[in-house]
């Protein structure tokens, strides 16, 4: 969550969580499953305890076979939103990496 | 209120089911600084219409380390002062991005009916779906009346319902650090609970600066005394009961995080489920996020196993009664087998020894400080919306530094004076 604080405040120069290009999924509460999930340009990147899985953007749905319905209610403003760009007016890299409070996020 | 707020305050008068909002003055939060220093305000203000105050701290909701912090004010049903009970998780955020900083809840609805706050609009809304339900099936109920999984829900179960003096405000399925009995006057009022969500922008006066204090902070946080520590058991052993890390190791699947927090002080532990299991759980309702040190500790100590402990703690947490006056009084009475505690929640009465004294709720451990420093500290937390057991934790987020990055994100010129005396009004 923080990391989204971090990345609206690169889009909109204040905080909001609406622009972020990256997102912690925790609708599922009561199992305690979450995931983080990156837009890219055209692909969603997936980080789950089980592991990194790379989605082509579009194709995601069908792919999986997801039933959308049951999804977050942000998941698909997600897809609208624009794509990561690294913080690449930022010196020192993206502050999503920087302000992960249990640094949970890293960038090969 | 032009930076790091909403500048919104709701007015709920349940008695006549209407709503109005006031702009945040500034010179209220010049004077009162936030959180308590003005739900307190806010409180004496409306004290006649018996009311119940929301709010957020001065920092609550940015990127302020451990900023997830939300405050409820009101006259505790157990000590009859006015006390402050800490909401976390992401319930202060919510609060916040719904568009108000602070809500007054006064009056009696004739109805059953919650409260549903999201983007700037506050709107009482009939309960007839949830009341009579416990917590859980009213989170799950009001997230799927309003499609969204995110909203954070603070709800009252049976316990609240039947006005319980040990009735709970719980966070969404789970504890809450309520020790004051806040869910009977939920419950007296028909409010069944409060669901918060949003998608607010708060502007920042000097944002750049913020950011960089922030993470000058947050760099220190991570080198500090808790680095690589994390979870119910390692707070539980800095209090000195050593035995339940090796107690429940066996059922913990994971720790949590509240917002923006550096220490995950919940724990999930598995009950119907492999606590080993790295992928979801098919199972909907695996185990129990443990959030409240003190009732893991008051039900150890009844001789329960870790499983039946955290079982219990479940079902305190569906029924909406603090599971620490359950233990306490459980012990009293002699009750030691889970089904005949379990059955006693109906009918729990009896005087408490592990009340709170002061105004701020004993849900956050003391570390060993005085109890005027604790106090202290606590004012400290709830002013600025800092997580209050975190807050605890981190002599790095010092009352100066506090300050400091209130007033580059604020513009405000706050001072220690200031500090002070919006502390010393909180103590009145």
């Amino acid at each position: 969550m923080a990391c989204e604080m971090a990345c609206g405040y690169h889009r909109d120069d204040g905080f909001a969580l609406l622009s972020s290009c990256i997102m912690v999924t925790r609708g599922r509460e009561k199992r305690d499953y979450s995931a983080v999930v990156l837009k890219e340009a055209e692909n969603l990147v997936i980080a789950r305890p089980e592991g990194l899985e790379i989605r082509r953007i579009g194709a995601a749905a069908e792919e999986t076979g997801a039933d959308q319905s049951k999804g977050d209610a942000s998941a698909k403003p997600l897809l609208l939103r624009q794509p990561c760009d690294l913080c690449n007016d930022r010196e020192e890299g993206p502050l999503c990496l920087q302000f992960c409070p249990v640094n949970a996020i890293s960038m090969d | 209120m032009e930076y790091l707020s909403t500048n919104k305050i709701a007015i709920v008068d349940l008695a006549n089911s209407k709503v109005s909002d006031q702009e945040l003055d500034e010179d209220l939060v010049k004077e009162k600084m936030g959180g308590a220093g003005i739900t307190t305000a806010l409180y004496e203000q409306y004290q006649n219409e018996d009311p119940i105050v929301l709010g957020t701290g001065l920092l609550t909701g940015t990127l302020a380390p451990a900023s997830a912090l939300g405050v409820i004010t009101a006259k505790s049903p157990l000590t009859g002062k006015v006390c402050h009970a800490p909401f976390t998780l992401y319930a202060g955020l919510e609060l916040k991005y719904s568009g108000f900083d602070y809500v007054v809840i006064k009056g009696k609805s004739q109805k059953p009916v919650y409260l549903w706050m999201h983007d700037g609009v506050a709107d009482i809304s009939n309960a007839k779906d949830v009341w009579g339900k416990d917590v859980w099936t009213s989170t799950d109920t009001i997230r799927e009346l309003m499609g969204d999984q995110l909203i954070q829900v603070l709800t009252i179960g049976k316990a609240g319902e039947f006005e319980s003096d040990f009735a709970q405000v719980c966070i969404n399925y789970w504890a809450s650090g309520d020790r004051w009995g806040f869910g009977k006057l939920f419950g007296q009022k028909k409010l069944k609970g409060v669901a918060l969500r949003g998608m607010s922008l708060l502007e920042v006066s000097d944002a750049e600066g913020f950011v960089q204090q922030c993470k000058e902070l947050l760099s220190a946080l991570k080198a500090g005394a808790f680095a690589g520590k994390k979870g119910i058991a390692e707070l539980s052993v800095a209090i000195g009961e050593e035995d339940i890390q090796k107690w429940i190791a066996p059922l913990v699947h994971r720790h949590e995080s509240c917002f923006n927090t550096p220490f995950p002080t919940n724990t999930f532990v598995f009950l119907d489920e492999d606590p080993g299991l790295l992928k979801e759980s098919e199972k909907n309702e695996p185990g129990f996020l443990v959030t409240d040190i003190y009732s893991l500790l008051g039900f150890k100590k009844l001789g329960l196993s870790a499983a039946d402990a955290c079982a219990l703690l479940r079902e305190c947490a569906r029924y909406g009664i603090d599971a620490l006056a359950v233990a306490e009084l459980s012990q009293k009475a002699g009750k030691k087998k889970p089904d005949e505690i379990k059955k006693s929640f109906s009918s729990l009465k009896g005087p408490l020894e592990n009340i709170g004294k002061g105004k701020f709720s004993p849900w956050s451990p003391n570390f060993g400080l005085p109890a005027n420093e604790w106090e202290r500290r606590q004012a400290v937390a709830y002013i600025f919306g800092i997580h209050p057991i975190f807050a605890m934790m981190a002599p790095e987020l010092s009352e100066e530094k506090l300050v400091e990055l209130a007033n580059i994100g604020t513009g405000l010129g706050f001072t220690s004076e200031t500090l002070n005396k919006v502390i010393a009004d909180i103590a009145k």
